[in-house]
């Protein structure tokens, strides 16, 4: 499964702080210790406002880059702010994201097209967050036309079903995992992405809830997600679900975290 | 004030809750009474989820009780006289934002207190409440957000009521998730709110009563 790296998210105070003050040594830190983890790509947030956005996310490109070899997911709805990341990454990135919208379409897949980037492509459109899987599915192959006029192969298209708070509709996660299977039925050379902690938004003890939804998303056909990969307890978990769903040759991948400490 | 009442409600118990505020109403006891017991209640729900008690999905069936609970006294409500009422409140979520529990938490709690509140729903255009604001003549306009691009849409709403030469007819108050009193700077935003128990407040500060 290809994790990608959620901590250097600039709507977190903390990161918001280091972004502000230019604080390089915070953010390559987390840089460096995501890539370690194991992930595949590091998602980067500015969390700014429009006008301060294209430097801001530079500046993370750039500190991100010094320290890491690891590709980059670009965070931002700002096509300025893209624009100006995608001039400054060394290698190409990932777009997050595209969806149903009318402006991301027009505006923001011109620029993945253009570029051969790989997009994260949201099932929803400008109207409200489709409650059924019907719907999001009906959205999803709105974005595949586009992205196939656009020239954007099916394999760069990383489909998120949404992840809605459990807390607040409780049928969230049969939901996502309805939209995933028949969304990987009708376009089985797209990838299946989350934004995993979205789940447990508002509910305590949120760390189980995470990893019961990696478990079952995964079962359903996730094959990457937007996550924290410093948390022990997701890794192992994921790690574990990998194995039970016979990804796992030999248990290599298993025994060898647990020979490196990582499942303690 | 019926102990029982309050409890059943502070503590999620729905079925009971409902259950005492029909045999209540079939007892002929005071509506007021009965939506004052639901707003003690809610000020234990508020307290329980600041604390960290209560989460998301206890404020959620608080609002879902407090609508039944309205329903179910609705006919009673309707038989008394007409209540001198605090004055008036223009409440919504703004546009690109759908987020409404704690929203409609202070709407009820408003309209609990005395107040007479027109609650514009979710997404609303700057447009809507300037159209709202000119039609209803409220004191005070509520703003809630949940969303980080609320903090612009907001200021865009203030801007527009500005525009629409109203400004200087109400006092604005912002309220929701990410919102703190840097929000009230950038909107122009008269104050921010943590709260129901904070919205009350600062409509009965700025009104009277």
């Amino acid at each position: 499964m290809e994790i990608i790296g959620e901590k250097i998210n600039g709507t977190r105070k903390r990161v918001a702080r280091a972004i502000a003050e230019r604080d390089a040594g915070f953010v390559r830190d987390l840089a460096l210790r995501q890539a370690q983890a194991g992930a595949a790509w590091l998602d980067v947030n500015a969390g700014t406002h429009p006008q301060q956005e294209p430097d801001d996310l530079v500046w993370l490109v750039e500190n991100v880059q010094a320290e890491v070899d690891t590709p980059l997911c670009l965070d931002s709805a700002n096509p300025q702010a893209l624009g100006a990341a995608i001039g400054a990454v060394d290698k190409t990135p990932m777009v997050n994201s595209i969806s149903g919208e009318p402006e991301r379409l027009e505006n923001i897949l011109p620029l993945v097209a253009e570029h051969g980037c790989r997009v994260i492509a949201l099932a929803m459109d400008a109207t409200r967050i489709p409650e059924t899987s019907e719907a999001r599915v009906a959205v999803v192959h709105k974005v595949m036309a586009a992205t196939r006029a656009a020239g954007v192969p099916d394999e760069h298209v990383y489909v998120d079903p949404l992840v809605l708070t459990i807390g607040t509709d409780t049928c969230s996660g049969l939901t996502f995992f309805e939209t995933l299977r028949a969304v990987h039925a009708a376009y089985p050379e797209v990838h299946l992405t989350a934004g995993l902690s979205n789940i447990s938004f508002g509910l305590p003890a949120r760390s189980y809830i995470n990893r019961a939804f990696l478990t079952l998303a995964l079962g359903a056909g996730l094959d990457s997600a937007i996550l924290d990969p410093l948390d022990k307890d997701l890794q192992a978990t994921l790690l574990a679900a990998e194995l039970v769903l016979g990804r796992d040759d030999y248990c290599l991948a298993y025994t060898r975290a647990y020979r490196a400490g990582v499942l303690d | 004030m019926s102990e029982q009442l309050v409890n059943a409600i502070a503590d999620m118990r729905e079925e009971e809750a409902l259950k005492l505020v029909k045999e209540m109403v079939e007892g002929d006891s005071d509506p007021l009474e009965i939506l004052d017991d639901a707003r003690k209640a809610m000020d234990v729900v508020g307290k329980r989820y600041e604390e960290g008690t209560y989460f998301l999905p206890e404020l959620m069936l608080a609002g879902e009780m407090l609508n039944q609970i309205t329903d179910i006294l609705k006919p009673k409500l309707a038989e008394l006289p007409e209540a001198e009422r605090l004055g008036k409140v223009v409440v919504g979520t703004v546009a690109g934002d759908i987020h409404d529990i704690g929203k409609n938490i202070v709407t009820f709690m408003l309209d609990v207190n005395g107040f007479d509140v027109l609650d514009l729903g979710v997404d609303v255009s700057p447009q809507k409440f300037v159209e709202a604001i000119g039609d209803f003549q409220p004191q005070v306009v509520g703003l809630s957000g949940f969303l980080t691009l609320a903090f612009d849409t907001m200021k865009e709403t203030v801007d527009a009521i500005t525009a629409a030469g109203l400004r200087d007819n109400v006092k604005i108050m912002v309220g929701g998730g990410q919102m703190d009193d840097q929000v009230k700077v950038h909107t122009g935003a008269d104050a921010y709110g943590r709260d129901a128990m904070a919205a009350v407040k600062l409509a009965k500060d700025w009104i009277g009563g």
